[in-house]
């Protein structure tokens, strides 16, 4: 199949117009990356007539790190650090991701306690990642309020990692070989004592925004994505589950302890922003779920397996890994030449990049509004996306 | 049209993807077909909704216990860490203020992005080689711990401190050691020995905080004065100890 | 001249316009002090009532959202919107290089000056009003659209696409919701019989419209209370600044002393229209009155009747903070459908329903 290839500058070039005096001009405008719904330094250009948005061309690059090309320098160890800085809101989802990608390589096989502590964070980083997801939903469509109680309840939830692990938000704690340190004392208790606070917030999340008028009215029918188009357009995570698809790689492919509980996958039924909504709080429940069943079994065991003074040299070849994150499956893949601590090439196959190129489908002849509530409810965290 | 039920999910299995047979809960839709209500049900559904979020709003308001935010600074007294909390990088000393760590080199090595840059000397006394200087930057430091993981001797530990803001971002390399010499080990040593101990201890040079004006990254900093070095204190000492 | 004002009886009005009239015939000093005291007083109370909304708004959603909100500035903050007026007046005047210079500095002048014509005629006791104009219901009107061209001017001579369509969802959305609240007004001017705001108060001295007027009391001060949170640009209809979407709307490119207008004006605005609302639906500065218990009456008589004003007002505002606080934002499609399909047909149903019910005299206490 031909690709037609063009650069920035002719596809934003207004065509000339008409000799109909009542033709409207387009006109285009940016949006980032410095604005207040992007969530950080996205740039889109919009074409627009009037309100209607007719076309968004997403512009990366402003938050380019070149995470990839760091990691070649680096040894499998020292990379782990570098994920979090990626998809921050599921760091210790990426810190997994690259340790179950050494793991697989060296076929290490871990006990159930380094397992099931990982399930768990995993989940609780998930549910943070949700609720701050949901805070920021509402105030992208003008309700403050909600921003401060996802803040508020995501701060318990942080709270249990810093007791833990010392860190907040980049953990670095899900290593290759296992965890970086055993889980505080009050980790049980802080973890129950959590789900019986936010049970009852999670209620009342559903009476504040879900089942409020003005945000059904919102979200629903709005930037509506075919199961057909997201998954040619390789969106995965909440989104692509609202379009209908059951893919959730915790059932589908389980890893961790996902294997030994017991949990419903959301999916929606049409893929507008209502679905993708109504996914993602449902999600809240369901890991709250996973975490119930798994918070009272955790087994002894050791919580490292390998020595940090012994080098990590994977096998001559190719190595991949995915994971689902909260945003959808993030994969490492990592080349290695056999003899070297570091990779050759490692590559991360990240869940924004994927789900950003859906919104111009998403919002094609819909309101800037609806271009707001498109982006907020693709869950976009920007330097996942550039990285 | 039509308001959302939004307990109203259904459940279902599905073996779309792969063989195994999923769980799912499907997400509530505005009712159609039979279910459909009249439009006087969904205005009221919808002003009740309405109210319904007005009464979460002011159950906060009227409670002011219900406040979550902490009054930084004044709370500084009453406001504890977690002991787990990575502050700022230090280094473990005895209560002679002996520290642990003989620079063996295992940190610097682990680091991912040279935080950490360790010089070692030889001990005129027991011709070993020992730390002279323990630079930590702060302004490149990511606090990933993996210096910590890679030290065999327990030389490190992060203190509770996470006031580390600056107004001269040289101040933001520290040297951790007060002292260029032999680490406690050492010093043990010789004294379970009975061998030159007091040549030993003689050898222990003091170290300041913050050493000079350090060239960032690999540059000099033309017209920058130099770091005032006798009055740093205020400006960088965490409260917390 | 204090003296004329301290014993002034306490339900006779006389605005300090009518005392100046009264004064220029025999002595011409005190009629231009009394000038200068409705100017001066009018001046001092914009700016004075602008900074303790601000704060009572950021203390309000603080508390709403689990915060303390202003707390460093004087006891509880209660400074801090004085500190916050010193730091814009000190701020930097940017003007955009390629902005509409004139029009530019015009805006928020003519946003403010929409603000002080309407702020004049509110009655807020018996002797605490400047004008008391014959057709006070028509002049709010007409002044309100005058704010409205603040805001078009501002989108527009900005020179930026966001500002500017900013500006054209506020002229879209003012010009849809003053028909509903004009029509909401019409309700209470059929009701009293009058369009002077003094007589509309005095003619709630048997019991205010929202309950004399009961259905179509309740439902006229629904539709003006929404519709004049839409034409307030505030929450959940405040399309034309719309954070999110617009990155501040009309006002994105203003800094400093010109966007402390345009904050201030909306302010005060909020309190015109809470102020609108309670004169004409609550009774104004009108004690709780039942026509008829003449005990009951002379009870609610001894609170004084700024009191009176002044609590209604605030319940209002506060109606509408906590409005603020709660709702999402409304889509430019949406806002115009409820007004257009839902309010303006319900206004003009209320229109015929209180044309009918004071034909046929279906209101409380129609006979005194």
């Amino acid at each position: 199949m031909a690709v037609k290839i063009s650069t920035l500058e002719e596809r934003i070039s207004v065509p000339a117009e008409g000799d109909n005096p009542l033709n409207t001009q387009e006109y285009f405008i940016n949006m980032g990356p410095q604005h207040p719904a992007t969530h950080g330094v996205l740039r889109l250009m919009l074409k627009l007539d009037g309100e209607t948005v007719r076309e968004v061309i997403p512009v990366l690059g402003y938050i380019h790190r070149g995470i990839e090309k760091i990691g070649e320098h680096q040894t499998y160890r020292q990379f782990v650090h570098l994920t979090d800085r990626c998809d921050y809101l599921s760091a210790m989802m990426n810190n997994w991701a690259v340790s179950l990608m050494v793991e697989k390589a060296m076929q290490t096989q871990l006990n159930d306690r380094i397992e099931y502590i990982r399930t768990i964070m995993a989940e609780l980083e998930r549910i943070q990642s949700h609720m701050l997801w949901w805070g920021v939903l509402g105030m992208d469509l003008g309700a403050f309020t909600p921003f401060l109680y996802g803040f508020r309840d995501r701060e318990m939830i942080t709270d249990i990692f810093e007791e833990t692990i010392g860190c907040r938000l980049t953990m670095n704690y899900i290593q290759p070989g296992g965890l970086m340190d055993d889980i505080h004392p009050n980790f049980v208790k802080r973890v129950k004592d959590v789900i019986a606070y936010a049970k009852p917030k999670i209620d009342e999340y559903e009476e504040l925004l879900s089942g409020n008028v003005i945000i059904q009215e919102r979200l629903r029918n709005v930037g509506t994505i075919t199961a057909e188009q997201a998954t040619s357009l390789g969106v995965t995570g909440p989104v692509l589950r609202a379009s209908g698809v059951a893919l959730d790689l915790r059932r589908v492919a389980p890893y961790g302890a996902y294997g030994q509980v017991d949990f419903e996958v959301a999916v929606g039924s049409v893929g507008d922003c209502w679905d993708r909504y109504w996914v993602r709080v449902e999600e809240i429940r369901q890991s709250f779920r996973i975490i119930e069943q798994l918070i009272d079994n955790i087994p002894a065991g050791k919580t490292m397996l390998s020595k940090p003074a012994k080098k990590i040299i994977l096998p001559e070849g190719s190595h991949y890994a995915q994971l689902e994150t909260a945003r959808g499956i993030l994969g490492i893949y990592a080349v290695s030449d056999g003899k070297s601590e570091n990779p050759v090439r490692i590559h991360m196959r990240s869940p924004n990049y994927h789900n950003v190129w859906s919104v111009d489908a998403m919002t094609r002849n819909a309101r800037i509004g609806d271009l707001v509530a498109n982006i907020s409810s693709l869950d976009i965290v920007v330097p996942d996306i550039d990285r | 049209m039509g308001y959302i039920d939004t307990k109203k999910s259904t459940k279902a299995k599905v073996t779309t993807v792969g063989n195994t047979p999923i769980n799912v809960v499907i997400a509530p839709r505005s009712p159609s077909g039979a279910d459909s209500e009249s439009l006087l049900t969904t205005i009221f559904k919808s002003v009740k909704s309405l109210f319904v979020g007005m009464k979460v709003t002011i159950g906060y308001l009227v409670r002011p216990s219900t406040v979550v935010t902490q009054q930084y600074p004044e709370n500084r007294e009453t406001l504890k860490m977690f002991d787990r909390f990575r502050g700022q990088l230090r280094l473990i000393k005895d209560e002679n203020n002996y520290m642990n760590c003989n620079g063996c080199n295992f940190c610097e090595i682990a680091c991912p992005n040279g935080s950490i840059v360790i010089t070692d000397q030889r001990n005129p006394v027991n011709e070993k080689l020992e730390l002279e200087r323990f630079l930590w930057r702060l302004d490149s430091c990511t606090f990933c711990n993996a210096c910590l993981q890679a030290c065999p001797h327990d030389a490190l530990e992060w203190s509770d401190g996470f006031e580390a803001a600056v107004y001269d971002r040289r101040l933001l390399v520290y040297t951790l050691n007060d002292y260029a010499g032999p680490p406690v080990k050492a010093i043990n040593r010789a004294k379970k020995k009975e061998d030159r101990v007091e040549e030993l201890l003689a050898t222990m040079e003091p170290r300041k905080q913050y050493g000079g004006p350090v060239p960032l990254a690999g540059r000099k900093m033309p017209g920058v004065p130099a770091l005032e070095t006798e009055n740093t204190k205020d400006n960088a000492s965490p409260k917390h100890k | 001249m204090l003296e004329n004002l301290l014993t002034h009886s306490a339900f006779e009005i006389l605005t300090l316009s009518d005392r100046a009239a009264q004064a220029l015939a025999e002595n011409p000093w005190e009629a231009a002090g009394y000038t200068l005291l409705a100017l001066g007083g009018t001046g001092a109370f914009l700016s004075l009532l602008g900074m303790a909304l601000i704060y009572v708004e950021r203390k309000v959603a603080a508390h709403f959202q689990c915060r303390l909100g202003p707390m460093r500035v004087g006891w509880h903050g209660m400074l801090q919107s004085i500190a916050d007026a010193l730091k814009l007046l000190q701020k930097e005047d940017i003007i955009p290089e390629k902005a509409d210079k004139l029009l530019f500095f015009l805006a928020p002048v003519f946003s403010i000056i929409a603000t002080v014509l309407a702020l004049i005629i509110i009655p807020m006791s018996p002797s605490l009003q400047v004008v008391d104009l014959n057709i006070g219901v028509i002049f709010i009107s007409a002044v309100g659209g005058f704010g409205v061209l603040g805001i078009l001017l501002a989108g527009w001579s900005s020179n930026n696409k966001w500002s500017l369509l900013g500006a054209m969802r506020a002229g879209a959305q003012f010009i849809s919701y003053e028909i509903s609240v004009t029509l909401s007004l019409l309700v209470i001017t059929l009701l009293a019989g009058s369009l002077q705001l003094s007589e509309i108060v005095q003619s709630q001295q048997d019991g205010w419209w929202i309950w004399r007027g009961h259905i179509v009391g309740v439902v006229a001060f629904f539709v003006f209370i929404i519709s004049s949170t839409a034409e307030l640009n505030r929450p959940p209809f405040d399309l034309p600044e719309a954070e999110s979407e617009l990155t501040g709307g009309f006002h994105t490119e203003y800094s400093g002393l010109r966007f402390s207008f345009f904050f201030l004006a909306e302010f005060i605005n909020m309190f015109i229209a809470s102020a609108l609302g309670a004169t004409l639906f609550f009774g104004g500065w009108m004690p709780f009155h039942i026509g008829g218990f003449e005990t009951f009456n002379s009870i609610m008589d001894l609170i004084p009747p700024g009191l009176w004003f002044a609590g209604k007002t605030a319940f209002i505002v506060f109606l509408m903070m906590w409005v603020r606080w709660t709702f999402p934002r409304l889509r430019v499609d949406q806002l115009m459908r409820l007004e257009w399909k839902f309010l303006l047909p319900v206004g003009f149903i209320n229109l015929f329903a209180a044309a009918t019910i004071v034909l046929t005299k279906l209101y409380f206490f129609p006979g005194q």
